[in-house]
């Protein structure tokens, strides 16, 4: 108790200090007076009285001392004392200072930007209960997808003969319409089996979820809204629960309303690109049920069993796939499974380069923190005749290592404090950057654990960087230095040696990070150039869904899509117009709409599964020229086979180099599986260019073109092929679409020229960011350089000098010291070459087109380094050689 | 800088206890003067390690100070005994006691009694 009272007087005793002061000295000269008085009294003169009164005291001063040692909390004092003074060191070395804050700044700004990215996308939390035991389950098939839509009876199989799935649940999205109450707009729905939100361990924060009742048709007439769907039409009002809204003009009961951030996107069974926004029970019936009538569309979700483990789920997965391939060769010979966790599936398209990022700003902070280094060590050795006098003096070796650490540390909190406002800047225009869909997140939230990790670099950066190197070489070579009272700045050999090791190192790095740049950059050029296929210029794009309920039958569906085209085509601004029911690069999966065909000479008994596969598109009039697909050979669809039902097709030249090696496709008649029978097969009338379909560095796949009429989907795409900017005609296009009906929403409204730009969005961010990085790290190299060489110059002025009066001429002093900088730039970029030769392997999913190890790339990049190494050392070589031999002799 | 003195901190801050208990309240000046009469030529003391002394009494709360008027009329500060420093006294007085009498029966035993 006494200790806290005692330590509560001494904080109390740190306020009020000038008035205490007065009060001691007060009270001091008193006790003063009174001796002296004493002494006057015994005799001695005035002078003499007060002098041994003041000896007798024990001095004014040290009293002094003692009492405010005792008053307040000395440490405390010290340690500001030590700040105080580390912070004036800092100002008035303000160029050293400016240049190691710059160089903690960006190297912990740009960690921690990245850092906070990579916590946002790859670790954050994601809305669902325990999501770690989460996973999509996919079919597979070896040559065309290894993450393929399910089909029902598979799912169902698979449901009943598992022993590592807790539960699993179907899903598949849809384009709905929304009538009624409020405008009319086309939305994302997810169908879903009745336990997906229980499977996913979510509770509608309003309402109830599905239940077992809403599994039959007849009482799966309910809907769960989004919350932000909730808000857009119901205020979020709470009475919203029982209430009907019209989806393709059918009601149905708002039963619950989902979690606000709750978001459930799986673009790898995704046909519409967009995030659902409400949720409709999906009954699967016989039809869908039946192995010889049901496709595969299905994702499938499932929670894994407390105790199994992903490779058990996979293991056990791939028994009964093989065993349904066995019971099933017609639906599933060659067909497997693939179990991904749902959060690679989520996140799993920027996962490399993420990581990749976050290696690359690695290494911009290692540069940083050498570059800190090694500044510190210049001026520690600099410093080093200071320190050694402050320890003659009686400074303890700890109060001196205190006050090189407080510097240190001063230092790196200014550079850390600064970095990450750099951050902070950072990450919003990172967001800025990109296109939403790329990250899927709203804000990059610099939270706790990113300031945390902040903090956490910049003491490491303090300690280890600056403070260790400082504190060995300052206290390891005080004696020399003070011996060497002649040659004010020794120089400690382990210094000199640490400050090159340093260097070095930081011309290894830059090289690498120098050659990961070029080569995203060549990979990102090499994306650009490719060639899509078709023109995406002045191509506006937008989806029109035509609810069953109003547009039963095939010829109304043909008649709207006519009507629309006709209409559109003839507006001003609009060279054609057409549709397709999955454009180019709108977001859907690989080879998106599949199925199998059997080709002429293929006997029919061969199982679905053993027969050719094929990409399906179906088009309207005019597409190839909208689209500007070149014809190759044959012709293109004649408008009696675009109003109805003629049975030709249009192929690809993958399909028709795939499937007719030698000879001609044209007018060879093939089935095709989706919905030929071999009575009435299609006649292939011609066949045209590839067109790239969603990522330009994938190969291209067989694909044939059905005009509308074969295939009378509700969900189309419009594609409008514009004179001048395709935005500018959305109004009347959207008039043309309410005109025919004016209940009909449109939705996703774009360019193409946008859909392709989105699309190399992750290649464009790689080779943007790893450039930024390389520069700054290039900067910091060359800077660390020229530092280096700078400094030895200085050291060494009083060797030139004697050099030079011994007969050296001026150009071999240039030459020493070009080639003192020559061999630590050899040494450094030979190393970064080996390591760049290691490093860059990891990187080859993200190049396009170009090898990691790209000679071409790796020799231009040593070169252009080495340019730079010589011209940083070039300004100091070029003051040694102007250095006065006389004044070089008297340089202490 | 540590403090130079002849005696421990423990002993002088009892005979500061003891002098503010028999003289009743004291500026430091007075405190140092009667120590020094009463120690004689026993003891040196920096008069200067009172100071931060008085202060540590009076922040564990066994004294407490206040200003008053003086001898040549100056306004010094006065130190006085609180209660709690009155008990600390006693307790030391009587462990002091203690000790002294320990020790002294051990300088009375000579090698003869020793078995």
């Amino acid at each position: 108790m006494k200790h806290l009272r005692v330590l509560w007087k001494r904080v109390a005793g740190l306020f009020g200090r000038d008035e205490r002061d007065a009060d001691l000295a007060g009270e001091l000269e008193f006790h003063v007076e009174l001796q002296t008085q004493d002494n006057l009294r015994a005799g001695m003169s005035a002078a003499e009285a007060r002098r041994q009164a003041l000896i007798k005291l024990g001095g004014m001063d040290q009293t002094k001392e003692s009492y405010r040692d005792r008053r307040g909390l000395p440490w405390l004092d010290s340690l500001l004392q030590d700040i105080r003074f580390a912070l004036r060191m800092l100002g008035k070395n303000l160029g050293f200072t400016t240049v190691a804050v710059l160089a903690l700044a960006l190297g912990i700004g740009a960690n921690t930007a990245i850092f906070s990215l990579v916590n946002s996308v790859l670790l954050r939390p994601l809305p669902y209960k325990n999501a770690d035991r989460i996973v999509i389950v996919w079919e597979s098939k070896a040559g065309l997808s290894p993450h393929n839509v399910v089909s029902p009876p598979n799912f169902l199989d698979w449901r009943s003969q598992n022993s590592v799935f807790e539960s699993m649940a179907y899903l598949a999205d849809r384009s709905v319409n929304l009538t009624g109450e409020g405008s009319a707009e086309q939305v994302d729905a997810q169908y879903v089996e009745y336990n997906f939100f229980d499977t996913l361990g979510i509770h509608p924060i309003l309402g109830r979820g599905f239940t077992k009742q809403n599994d039959e048709v007849g009482n799966d007439d309910v809907v769960i809204l989004s919350s932000a769907l909730w808000k857009e039409r119901f205020g979020s009002n709470p009475d919203a629960i029982g209430k009907k809204i019209l989806i393709n003009g059918s009601g149905y009961s708002i039963v619950g309303v989902a979690p606000a951030n709750f978001d459930f996107y799986i673009a790898g069974g995704s046909v519409t690109g967009e995030h659902p926004k409400l949720w409709l029970p999906l009954v699967l019936s016989l039809p869908l049920r039946d192995r010889s009538t049901a496709g595969r569309f299905l994702t499938v979700v499932a929670r894994l069993k407390p105790g199994a483990e992903l490779d058990q789920a996979q293991a056990q997965m791939d028994t009964i796939a093989a065993r349904l391939a066995r019971s099933y060769p017609n639906k599933d010979q060659g067909w497997g499974v693939t179990v991904v966790p749902v959060r690679r599936e989520i996140s799993g398209n920027v996962r490399p380069a993420l990581l990749l990022l976050a290696g690359a700003v690695g290494l911009v902070l290692l540069i940083a923190c050498a570059n800190l280094s090694s500044l510190l060590l210049a001026r520690a050795t600099g410093r080093q005749k200071e320190l050694a006098i402050r320890a003659a003096l009686g400074a303890s070796p700890s109060r001196i290592a205190r006050q090189l650490l407080v510097e240190n540390i001063m230092l790196a909190a200014i550079g850390g404090t600064v970095g990450i406002a750099l951050a902070l800047l950072a990450t919003r225009a990172l967001l800025q950057a990109t296109p939403p869909g790329l990250f899927a997140l709203r804000s990059i939230p610099v939270g706790a654990p990113v300031i945390l990790f902040a903090l956490i670099m910049t003491l490491i950066a303090a300690i280890l960087f600056g403070f260790v190197p400082s504190y060995v070489l300052a206290h390891f070579e005080v004696s020399p230095s003070l011996r060497n009272a002649s040659r004010g700045n020794s120089d400690g050999r382990s210094g000199r040696t640490a400050h090159k090791i340093f260097i070095i190192a930081e011309v290894a790095l830059t090289l690498v990070l120098l050659v990961g740049s070029g080569l995203l950059i060549q990979s990102l050029l090499h994306l650009i150039a490719v060639n899509p296929g078709f023109n995406p210029h002045n191509l506006l794009t937008f989806k029109v869904y035509l609810p069953t309920q109003q547009y039963r039958s095939d010829e109304a569906r043909i008649a709207f899509f006519g009507d629309l085209t006709d209409k559109l085509n003839n507006l001003p601004g609009v060279r054609s117009a057409t549709l397709e029911n999955l454009p180019p690069f709108s977001g859907f999966a690989l080879w998106g709409v599949a199925t199998s065909v059997l080709l002429p000479g293929q006997s029919p008994q061969l199982t679905i599964s053993e027969r050719a596969g094929t990409a399906v598109r179906v088009v309207g009039a005019n597409f190839f020229r909208t689209m500007e697909i070149p014809l190759i050979e044959g012709r293109a669809f004649s408008p009696g086979e675009l109003a109805s039902e003629k049975h030709v097709v249009m192929v690809n030249q993958t399909f028709a180099n795939r499937y007719f090696p030698k000879g001609d496709p044209i007018g060879q008649k093939i089935t095709i599986n989706m919905k030929d029978d071999q009575d009435a097969p299609s006649e292939i009338i011609g066949v045209v260019a590839d067109a790239h379909e969603s990522d330009l560095s994938a190969r291209a796949y067989p694909l044939i073109y059905w005009p509308y009429p074969e295939l009378t989907y509700s969900s189309m795409s419009i594609l409008v092929r514009t004179v001048g900017n395709p935005l500018a005609i959305v109004p009347d296009a959207h008039d043309a679409v309410l005109k025919i009906d004016k209940n009909e929403p449109i939705s996703g409204v774009g360019t193409m020229n946008d859909l392709v730009a989105d699309s190399i969005a992750r290649s464009r961010l790689a080779a943007l960011l790893v450039t930024i990085f390389a520069g700054i790290a290039l900067s910091l190299a060359s800077l660390g350089v020229y530092g280096l060489i700078s400094y030895s110059v200085a050291q060494r002025t009083h060797e030139i000098g004697i050099r030079m009066a011994l007969g050296a001429r001026r150009k071999d002093v240039l030459w020493m010291v070009l080639m003192q900088g020559g061999i630590v730039a050899t040494v450094g970029i030979g190393t970064g070459v080996a390591a760049a030769l290691a490093l860059t392997r990891l990187m080859k999913s993200l190049l396009f087109s170009i090898s990691a190890s790209d000679p071409a790339t790796f020799v231009g990049i040593a070169a252009l380094l080495s340019l730079i190494a010589l011209a940083a050392c070039y300004i100091p070589a070029r003051r040694a050689m102007r250095v006065d031999p006389m004044v070089a002799l008297r340089h202490e | 800088m540590k403090e130079k003195t002849d005696v421990p901190q423990g002993t002088l801050a009892l005979m500061v206890l003891k002098t503010l208990d028999v003289l009743g309240p004291l500026h430091g000046y007075g405190i140092a003067r009667r120590i020094e009469q009463i120690s004689g030529d026993l003891l040196s003391v920096n008069q200067g390690t009172l100071y931060p002394l008085l202060l540590k009494l009076e922040q564990e709360g066994a004294i407490e100070s206040e200003r008053g008027p003086s001898e040549n009329n100056r306004k010094a500060r006065f130190y006085r005994l609180t209660r709690g420093g009155r008990k600390q006294l006693e307790a030391e007085t009587r462990g002091w006691e203690k000790t002294t009498v320990l020790i002294g029966r051990f300088f009375q035993v000579k090698a003869e009694d020793l078995p």
